[in-house]
Formats: C-alpha cells, structure tokens, sequence
C-alpha cells in the first residue's frame, strides 16, 4: 500500500518535472519563432520586410545545419522519438537514454523553432519520457514501475500541452502501456492533473482551437462525417507513406546525413516564399482551415499536398520533430475540403463548416499516432462542445480500423516493425521477439568427442543423468546431439557402428544466439527432447533446456499478467 | 506624516524659499495637455482641482486629439510647452522609443490605500519606462434600442448580419478595431486575432467581410458616431463607451452598448522631454494615479480605473446617482469578451496597415470624407485645439 502511494506521488512528481520542460519547450519554440521570423506576427511586425525573402530561406537552412550535426552526436544518428519510449515500454527494456533524449529535445526545439514543417508534441511526449524513465533510474525501481514512470511522463506532458488532462492520461494507455491497469492509472492521472495544473498557471497561451458553435449538424451530415473518416484514413495512410518513403529516399541520397536537413529546410524555405503556411507547425493555417471562406477549394488541395510533402521532406530528411501537428493541419484542410465541397454541391449553408473540419482532422491523426480515443478527447477537452465530439466518434469510428488494415496501427508501429519489432500480435509476442536464447543459455550438459564409442557415450550420459549429449571436437566445432535412446538402439543392431558420431539426431534443429524466444518456441512445437544446442558460427556455446524456454515464457507472461492486472 | 501636514510643510518652505530667493518656480501652473470635453470636465472635478487644492499649484489645460508632431516638434526646439500629457499607450510607447518622453522613476505610484504595493495593484503592463497607465478606455458598438423589434444585437458577428439586424452602420475610418471585429465575427478567437490579422489571408478574410456591408458611414471625430446613432441616421455605431455613456444617461439617448468584442486600451501620463516642471508633474502622476483619484475620476466618467483597489471604489456618479461600476468597460459583465488591443503590433505595422485599408478603402468607393493623407499637413493648423480631427496617422481619441 505503502509503495503503492510512494508511486503516485512519483507519479506526480515526475509529472510536475515534465510539465515545467514542456511549457519550458513550448515557449522556447514560439520564442524562436518570434525572434527567428517565423511566426507571422514576428513577420508583419519586421521593420525591413524586404528582407524577408532571405530570412525565410535562411533560417530553416541554418536550422537544418545546426540540427543535423547534432544528431552527429547520438549513436543512431538519427533524434529519437515517441517509437522509441514506446519500444522501451513494450519490450519492457525500460530506460531511454538520457544523452538522447536531450539532444532529440533540443534539435526538436531547433527545428520547431526555425520553422520546419514538424510537430511539436513527438519531442514533448519523448522528453516525458525520457524524464520519467529518469526519475525510476534515480531510484532503482523495477522495470514495471519503470514503465509507469515513462506514462506519467508522457501523461503530463500532453496534459500541458494540449491543457488536456483526460487525454494525457488515455494517450498515456492508449499508445504507450497498451494495458489498462489500476496500478498504472493512479500514478498516471496524478501526473496529468499535476500537468494540467501548471499548464493553466505557466501556459497562459490560448487552447489549440477554440470552437464555439452551438449549431447541430443535421442527421445526414453524420453519413459524411462517417465517410470523410474513411478517405482520411487513406489521406493518414499516404501521409505516413510519404514521410517514410522520403527517409528511405534520403538514405540513397549522395549527400552526407548531417547535410541533408539543411537541404530540406533550403527547400522548405524556397516553398515557403508561396504559400507561406506551410512554415512551422502552421497554427494560423489550422484556425483557417475552420473559417468557411478563408481559402478557395483549389488552395486547399494546394496548401494540403504542399504540407504533406514539406513534412515529409522535414521529417524523411532528418529534422527532429513530431508527426501529430503537421497533421492536425493536414487533416483540417482536408476536413475543410470536404465541407466546402459539400456546401457547393449540395447548397447546404456553412454553419456546419467546423464540423467537417474537426471530422478531418481526427480522420488524419487519430490512424497517424494510433489513438483514437486520444483524438476524440482531445476534440472534447478543447472545444467543450458534445456535438463536434460526437461528429468526431463518427469520423474516428471508420478512419481507424481502415487505417489500421491497410497500414498499421499507427506510424509508430510502422516504424518499429521496419527495425524489426512487430507489435501486432500484441506485447507477449514482441516481448518473447525480443528476448534472446543466449540469455537463457547453460554449459551443464554432457558433451561428448565426436570420435567416443558407444560405450563411451552411453557411459557418459547415464552417469550425469541426461538423456542426449552434444558431440564437440577439441576446436569447439558442433557436430551433433545423440540421444541415449538412439546409442541404445544402435548397440543392438547387428553390426553397431563405431563411433557415437554415426548415430546424430538428425532432426533436431540448432539455435543460434541471437534467436529469439519467440522462434525457439515455435521450433518446440516440432521437436520433443531435452535441450537444444546453440551454436554460433558453427561453434557450440552451450545448450538452451527446453524447461528453461517453457518457463521464461511463463515467467515473462505471468508479469505481464501481473503488471496489467494488477491493482497495487 | 499625513499628506495635508506635508502639504502644509511644502506650502511653507515654498512661502520661505519666495521670499528668500525671488521668484518662485513652482508657482507657475503645471501645463497638462489633454483629451477635451466631458473628459475634461471629469478630470478637473477629481484631478486638477484637488490637486491645486492640495499643492497650491494651478493647472492649465491645454487640449489635443492625440498624435505625436507637436510633441516631435517641441522637443526639436528644446522646450516642451506642456509638463504632462496624457496620452494613448500606442503612442506613449512610439514616443518613448523615439525618446520623446522622460523616463518615469521607479517607483513613482503611490501603494494602495491597504499597503498593496503599486506593481501588485496596478493591472500588468500598467507601469511602463515613461508612461503609466490611469485608466482603460473602450472602442464598443451601440445601437438604436427602437431599431430592431423583438431582437437586440448580442455578439460582434451581429453588427455584420445586416439581414437580422437591417440599417446602415457607422465606423470608426481606420483599420483598427473593425479589422478585429471582422475576424471575431468569422469565428477567430479574440486571443488569435493579432497573429491572423498578420497573414494576408487573415486581412483578405476581414476586409471580405466589413465588404459585406452595404452602407457604411465612416466617421472621424469622437462624437460624431453619437450624433449619428442619436439622429437616426444609423442603427448602430462603434464609438467610445465614454461618450455613448454621456448620450445614453445624461442625455436619455434611446441606445444601448453592445459589450461583446468591446477593444480596450490603457490611457497613460507621461512627462514630455523638456518639460519645465519635471517634478511637479510627477508630483501630478503620483497624485492622479493614488487610488482615490482614480475611484474619483471614474465616478465621473466610465473609463476603467487601472488600478485593483481603484475598482472596487467606483461607486455612483455624484450628480445622476448612476451606478458606474456597471458602465466602465472592465467590470467583469463588460469585459468577458474584451479584446485588448496589440498596441505593440499596432505601433510596428500601422502604416502597412493604414495603406490596406486605404486601397480598400478605395476600391470601396468609399473615400468620404476626406483621403487618407499624411498627417503632416492636417496638423499644421492644429497646435493643441480641439479642432483638429485625427489622422489615420492617430486615430485614438477617447
């Protein structure tokens, strides 16, 4: 009881840490934009505007250079992002480094600041982590409460960046622990309330989108909103594809890894001197997008395929950032198409314009970081108004499984199963897929020359009370595993062979040690005997019991169990 | 020390200082530049009168209707004809970076009457290098009570919607404050207003809509959209919340203000450059922003008093017996939906914005009265009278 209360007061404590760095980050970023020239205001009220043309290119040019060599310093050379908490989470590793999640934090700032087209709640949602997973590092907790403190983290800061305390905490279950357990709510809540708490006290900025219609849409619109939740689960799709696509691009490109997000952000820049709303995290083109009139249907396409490729140059290219900003803009263009679509075709009135705009944009994000109860609350908490939620849930409620489908469960998951972590069979599996035989491997067994006789070997194995032995010549070199049962048999034979060597067991498979648990396991399903060998580079390292297999996976499944059941 | 005693103290070390040294300085008036009008009438009653009645110091007004040249051109010429002017912060700030102004010391307001200390007491942004903030003055709408049966305006959206709420309009003829309301009545929040309004689409957005209206009667002095609205010539008006309050309750008026998208804005003091009683009219500042005064003037007048303590003062108006915490602009029924105007963004871009509007303005068609031309040649003829209309150049006359 006593530990359990120690963790929600962890909790909170770790929540009230990551919710100063978020604001801390979030007033960094606008500050930049400000003194960067980045954010229009900053941009109307430059005293020489002739300069402009030069600064827009510049700027996000310098920012790529600088963002670039710092990612130089990390071992991946690449930022981290919420994938990587939510790897650490899922394959119950726990701990992220913290060298990485500063740097990550830092050029995240730097390209947020300097106007690249990325998001700027990836960066928070990792630097939470990070911070959570440093404050169970501090005090040695457990890999399971490691887990919580990376949520709470997390938590906190979607609960000070959006001021949305309820969606810190389902975002925090929902994409991050995949479970839902007592044990982790509490912590997890105090973390966001803690959060929410500083965010209206240090975060006097507005809300994302302040909506405050009070108009129904009729019964028939939902069969639209249900609809554009399909297309913009499509529109999710090619958003991810094309981020994804780019990064692959990018690894052909003959130019140095530290040069490219300077190209992209010259690009961007150059792109920017058109149609200037594709700059930054675009909250302006956002608040836009839900006024009826203020773009034509042409200048949405036009703004919507430029933002999707500026944030895939952005992010492809090496810029450190988030997916989600870019496409909350992305699915309120496409939202407002679809409205301004309608009203041509049907004659409706555009008191309803918001409506599609919202649908949009939960139709986009909510595949794009695979939260679907995340978006709808987020849409609540923010607007206040019941009926754009319900509009929401009727978006969401198509965009997600389709997304899901065809794609993935969420860019995230894409993105790890291309670094080979699958997460689509759930945690038990990832777990056992990222569990090596090597951790499990014993050297007490019989192992026997491959010249021995009979006798010999027969001998051998029944004094140390095994059933097989594994033949190793002098070099360490496998040839093979005998069974008692098979020397036995051979002696009767009419003219039993020499050497234990000529009666291997030929079925059984050898492991290597890098298999996985999750392979050694399915192997088991095939082959009955005591152990399996594992072998590296044809030299025997020792043998894995198939005992051992079974009750690892018990044992990984019963903390599971325990950590998602669990009440305290 | 009470006050009166130090007073007394003043008046006979002066009375010592006369007749050992000759000519006294500090008996001269203080020279205080000023807005006019029922204005006028409010500050002499609670400001200028008690503080001569204090200090022994006369005061002499001198009127203006804002703007910087004659200050500009004053401290050019090494002697400021005024020793304290009350001023709009847009302009005190352009000023004060021009170095037109003295800086203010710290300070100088006095704490409130319970021990709170000025910088708690006064609102934030109040207390500036070489201005500090008295009151708060509104830009608001009003309209004919008789001209809408059944309905009264409640939103700023209304004084777009000409099919529920007919009849011609009256506007201020600048960018200011309309700009705001237009994209407040598209449904951009007041708090992002500034930073759509910097994007040409955010300005395309706004003048599409004020296009929307068919007749509008753009008006340039302060009293004019009263006159307008009081004559019937339009249903509704935007106008200063000061002088609408004047028409509606000392005049009987039949209008009513609408407070939504009300655009609030700190009047300040400030002691010019050159001024020749520089601490007599800091004197005059820490007089005139004590909490009484403050309390004082707006019983006369429903500016709103910059300071916490000051508010909760103002009581009835002394003659009518109005109530007028009800009628100044930051009473929290007033102010839910205020808009607090970017003075700072005003001061940086005023000149982009005023060639916009001026190009809309004209392909509106709606030149009337008078082109938008420098304010140079329009204050020629205008040394600190009251004839003078403002310029685009400086639109805020409260």
């Amino acid at each position: 009881m006593l530990r359990f209360l120690g963790l929600v007061v962890l909790g909170a404590t770790v929540g009230g840490v990551a919710a100063l760095f978020a604001a801390g980050f979030v007033r960094g970023v606008l500050w930049l934009n400000e003194i960067l020239l980045i954010s229009p205001r900053s941009r109307m009220m430059f005293a020489w505007p002739e300069w402009l043309t030069l600064t827009t290119v510049i700027v996000p040019a310098l920012g790529g250079l600088i963002v670039g060599h710092l990612h130089q310093l990390l071992p991946e050379r690449r930022p981290h992002t919420p994938t990587d908490a939510i790897a650490a989470v899922q394959t119950r590793r726990g701990r992220l480094p913290l060298k990485a999640g500063a740097v990550s934090a830092f050029t995240a700032l730097l390209s947020l600041g300097a106007g690249a087209s990325v998001g700027q709640y990836g960066p928070l949602v990792h630097l939470g982590a990070s911070l959570g997973s440093l404050g169970a590092r501090v005090l040695r907790l457990s890999r399971s409460d490691d887990n919580i403190t990376i949520a709470c983290g997390v938590a906190a800061a979607i609960a000070t960046a959006f001021n949305a305390p309820l969606a810190g905490i389902v975002f925090a279950h929902e994409v991050v622990l995949r479970h839902y357990a007592l044990r982790a709510f509490a912590p997890v809540a105090a973390a966001a309330l803690v959060g929410h708490v500083i965010a209206t006290q240090a975060l006097a900025q507005g809300a994302l989108f302040h909506v405050a219609e009070t108009v129904v849409p009729q019964a028939w619109e939902f069969a639209l909103f249900v609809a554009i939740g399909g297309l913009g689960a499509l529109l999710a799709g090619g958003y991810m594809h094309a981020i994804l696509g780019v990064g692959r691009f990018a690894r052909q490109l003959p130019l140095r890894p530290a040069l490219q997000p300077a190209l992209a952000g010259a690009l961007l820049g150059v792109a920017a001197l058109w149609v200037p709303d594709i700059l930054g995290m675009g909250q302006e083109t956002l608040r836009f997008a839900t006024i009826a009139g203020a773009f034509g249907s042409g200048e949405l396409l036009l703004v919507l395929g430029l933002k999707v490729a500026a944030t895939a140059l952005c992010l492809g290219m090496g810029f450190s950032g988030g997916v989600f900003s870019p496409a909350l803009v992305v699915g309120m263009l496409f939202g407002a198409l679809c409205g301004t679509l309608t009203a041509s075709l049907t004659g409706i009135s555009q008191e309803t314009f918001v409506f599609y705009a919202v649908c949009g944009m939960v139709a986009v994000t909510a595949p794009v970081i695979g939260a679907p109860l995340t978006s709808l609350l987020i849409v609540f908490e923010l607007t206040g108004n019941y009926a754009l939620t319900t509009a929401a849930l009727a978006s969401v409620t198509l965009a997600s499984p389709i997304a899901a489908q065809l794609f993935g469960r969420s860019l995230f998951d894409i993105q790890l199963r291309e670094r080979g972590l699958d997460l689509s069979s759930g945690r038990d599996q990832a777990l056992l897929m990222d569990t090596r035989v090597s951790d499990y491997l014993t050297q007490e067994c019989v192992s026997l020359s491959p010249g021995a006789s009979l006798d010999e070997a027969i001998v051998g194995i029944a004094r140390q009370h095994h059933a097989e032995a594994y033949l190793v010549d002098d070099r360490g070199h496998f040839h093979g595993c005998v069974t008692l049962a098979d020397l036995e048999a051979a002696r009767q034979e009419e003219s039993p062979p020499r050497q234990a060597r000529e009666c291997l067991d030929m079925t059984r498979p050898i492991l290597s040690p890098d298999t996985t648990l999750w392979a050694a396991m399915a192997l088991l399903e095939k082959v009955s005997g005591e152990a399996l060998a594992v072998v590296d580079d044809g030299v025997f390292c020792g043998v894995v019991y198939e005992v051992t297999i079974a009750h690892a996976y018990l044992d990984q499944s019963d903390t599971l169990r325990r950590e998602e059941h669990g009440h305290g | 020390m009470d006050r009166p005693t130090a007073a007394l103290l003043a008046a006979l070390v002066s009375l010592w200082v006369l007749m050992a040294s000759g000519p006294l300085v500090s008996a001269e008036p203080l020279r205080v530049l000023s807005w006019g009008g029922a204005y006028e009438r409010a500050q002499r009653e609670a400001l200028f009168t008690p503080f001569t009645e204090q200090s022994g110091i006369e005061i002499e007004v001198a009127r203006y209707a804002g703007g910087l040249d004659e200050l500009r051109r004053a401290v050019t010429t090494g002697e400021s004809p005024w020793d304290v002017i009350d001023m709009t912060r847009s302009e005190a700030m352009a000023a004060c970076d021009e170095g037109l102004l003295q800086p203010l010391p710290p300070g100088l307001p006095v704490p409130a009457p319970d021990g709170t200390s000025a910088e708690r007491d006064f609102i934030p942004g109040a207390i500036g290098a070489c201005a500090l903030t008295h009151t708060l003055f509104a830009t608001v709408v009003a309209y004919r009570l008789d001209a809408f049966p059944g309905r009264r305006p409640s939103r700023i959206a209304d004084l777009f919607d000409q099919q529920r709420f007919p009849g011609p309009r009256a506007l201020q003829r600048t960018p200011a404050v309309n700009l705001e309301w237009a994209l407040l009545a598209s449904g951009v929040p007041r708090q992002e207003l500034y930073r759509l309004l910097s994007t040409p689409r955010g300005l395309n957005l706004a003048f599409e809509r004020l296009n929307k209206l068919d007749t509008i009667h753009w008006w340039e002095e302060g009293e004019a959209p009263v006159e307008l609205l009081a004559h019937g010539q339009v249903v509704m008006a935007s106008g200063y919340n000061g002088r609408f309050f004047d028409a509606m309750v000392q005049r009987g008026a039949p209008i009513e203000i609408l407070w939504d998208g009300q655009v609030q804005e700190h009047e300040t003091w400030v002691v010019p450059r050159h001024a020749r009683h520089t601490q007599t009219a800091r004197d005059f500042i820490r007089f005139a922003t004590s909490t009484e005064r403050l309390a004082a003037l707006a019983r006369r007048i429903p500016y709103g008093p910059a300071r916490e303590s000051a508010a909760v003062r103002v009581g009835r108006h002394p003659v009518s017996g109005v109530d007028m915490r009800l009628h100044i602009p930051t009473h929290p029924l007033n102010a839910e939906h205020a808009i607090t105007k970017d003075e700072a963004w005003y001061a940086r871009t005023l000149t982009r914005i005023n060639d916009y509007f001026a190009a809309w303005l004209e392909a509106r068609g709606d030149t009337f009265p008078a082109p938008a031309g420098p304010s140079a040649a329009a204050s020629e003829d205008s040394a600190g009278d009251t004839s003078r209309h403002p310029t685009p150049d400086d639109p805020m006359t409260p």
